[in-house]
C-alpha cells in the first residue's frame, strides 16, 4: 500500500536521480518537459518506471501533457489509474 | 545594415535562381571531393528515394557520370520499387558504374532481424515475422506539448491490425537492431569508396542532419553532404529542375527499413513536409508564433508547440551530430 507522500517521494526521487539534477531545482509544478528536466527517452524511461514500481501501464491515449507535465500532474495520473 | 527581413509566407523557402543555387552546390561538390578531401570520384548509396537521387544527379554533374558509382544496398526488408527506381535514376543520369550489394546475409550475421524480431515478439505476443509485417511509429501529434513516444504495430496477413506503446527496453532494442542496416552500408560504401580513391557522398536533408533523422556512423557516416542545408520542399525543387525521374518525385518518402509500410511522416515527422519546412523556417528564424499561425492555418499554441518539439528535438539528437569528445 503506497501513501501519497511515499508515491510523491518515489516520483521525485527518481526525477532527481535519472537526471543528476538539483533537489532544489524541481518543485511539485515545476514542467519537467518544458523546461528540459526530461526529454523523449526520459518519457519512455519514466513511463517505464511507473510500470516496475506501480505496475501502471500506460496507453497510447493517456501519452497526452496532462499526465505528465509535472510531479503533481503525474501524482493525478497515478491516482487515477490506482 | 538592412535589419528588414520578408513577411513570413507559404513561398518564402521557393528558390527563384534555381540553376545558380545547383550550379554553387556542384562547384563546391567539386572543391571539397577533388581539393579538400583530395579524392577523384563519389560513390553513393541509392535507393530510389528523392535524397539520393538529387545527390547523385549534382554528382554526376560535378563530376562527370564516369567518376561515379552509385551502389544499391537492398535487404529483405527493402520494396522491390526502390531497386527498379534506382536503376532508372542511374541510366537517366547516365551512370553506368552501378553495383547491387544485397546486405541480407551481413544483417543476418549481426542477428540484425532476430533482435528485432525478438524485441517486437515480448511486446505483441502472437507476432509471428515469418507472415506478419512490423513497424514502428509515432501516434502523437507534432502539436502535443509532451515528447513523442513510440508505438509498435503489427500487421497480420487478414489485414488484422495490432499496436501497444513500447515499453523503452524494446524500443531501444529495436531502433539499435535495425541500425545495422544504416551502418552494414555505410560499410560497403566506405568499401568501394577506398577501393576506388573515391569520396562517399551523404544524402541527408536539413531535416535529418538537424532533427536527428539519421544513424550515427550509418547515414549520418560520408565524406560530404551536399543536400545538407536544404529544405525538403527545396531538394524536390532540385529534383524538378535536375530532371529526376518523376516516378521517384511522386513516390511518398518511406524509411524503407521496417518489413510493414512505413513513411517518414509516421515513423518521425508528425507532420507533412511542406507544413513542417515552412515552421521550421519561422522557428529557425524567430517568427513570432501568431504570424506564422496565420499563415498556416493553425492556432498561436499549435505553432509554439510545434517550435517547442522541433527544440526538444534538436536537443535531444544534439549528441548523433557530436564529434568524439577527446
Amino acid at each position: 500500500m503506497h501513501t501519497e507522500t511515499d508515491t510523491k517521494a518515489k516520483v521525485r526521487n527518481y526525477i532527481i536521480e535519472s537526471t543528476f539534477d538539483d533537489v532544489e531545482k524541481i518543485k511539485d509544478d515545476t514542467l519537467i518537459f518544458e523546461e528540459g528536466i526530461l526529454d523523449s527517452m526520459g518519457l519512455l524511461f519514466l513511463i517505464e518506471f511507473l510500470q516496475e514500481e506501480f505496475n501502471l501501464t500506460t496507453s497510447d491515449e493517456e501519452l497526452v501533457v496532462e499526465n505528465f507535465q509535472s510531479i503533481n500532474s503525474i501524482m493525478t495520473f497515478i491516482e487515477r489509474k490506482m | 545594415m538592412n535589419t528588414t527581413r520578408q513577411p513570413f509566407s507559404k513561398d518564402i523557402l521557393h528558390i527563384d535562381n534555381i540553376e545558380t543555387v545547383c550550379n554553387a552546390i556542384i562547384t563546391k561538390l567539386k572543391n571539397d571531393v577533388g581539393r579538400t578531401l583530395q579524392r577523384r570520384g563519389a560513390v553513393i548509396g541509392i535507393s530510389g528515394g528523392i535524397d539520393s537521387s538529387v545527390c547523385m544527379a549534382l554528382s554526376a554533374k560535378a563530376f562527370g557520370p564516369n567518376k561515379v558509382t552509385a551502389i544499391m544496398l537492398p535487404e529483405q526488408d527493402s520494396s522491390d520499387d526502390s531497386r527498379l527506381l534506382a536503376e532508372k535514376l542511374a541510366a537517366k543520369f547516365d551512370v553506368k558504374d552501378t553495383l547491387v550489394e544485397d546486405i541480407t546475409k551481413a544483417l543476418d550475421g549481426f542477428g540484425c532481424y532476430q533482435r528485432r524480431d525478438d524485441a517486437i515478439g515480448r511486446v505483441i505476443t502472437n507476432f509471428d515475422p515469418k507472415v506478419d509485417k512490423a513497424k514502428i511509429e509515432i501516434k502523437q501529434d507534432a502539436a502535443s506539448n509532451l515528447p513523442p513516444a513510440f508505438s509498435v504495430t503489427v500487421i497480420k496477413p487478414n489485414g488484422e491490425v495490432i499496436s501497444k506503446l513500447l515499453p523503452v527496453k524494446e524500443y531501444l532494442q529495436i531502433v539499435a537492431s535495425t541500425n545495422f542496416k544504416q551502418r552494414s552500408r555505410m560499410s560497403m560504401l566506405y568499401y568501394h569508396a577506398e577501393r576506388l580513391h573515391y569520396a562517399v557522398i551523404g544524402t541527408p536533408n536539413k531535416h535529418e542532419v538537424e532533427q536527428g533523422f539519421f544513424v550515427k556512423y550509418g547515414d549520418g557516416g560520408a565524406d560530404v553532404m551536399p543536400i545538407g542545408h536544404l529544405y525538403k520542399t527545396q531538394v524536390y525543387q532540385l529534383a524538378r529542375h535536375l530532371g529526376v525521374p518523376q516516378e521517384i518525385i511522386d513516390r511518398t518518402p518511406t524509411t524503407d527499413t521496417y518489413t510493414a509500410e512505413q513513411t517518414q511522416e509516421d515513423f518521425f515527422y508528425q507532420m507533412p513536409f511542406e507544413e513542417m519546412d515552412l515552421i521550421w523556417y519561422g522557428w529557425e528564424n524567430d517568427y513570432p508564433a501568431d504570424e506564422v499561425a496565420k499563415v498556416m492555418d493553425k492556432t498561436t499554441q499549435d505553432i509554439e508547440n510545434i517550435y517547442k518539439n522541433f527544440e526538444r528535438k534538436r536537443k535531444t539528437t544534439a549528441y548523433l551530430r557530436m564529434r568524439p569528445i577527446f
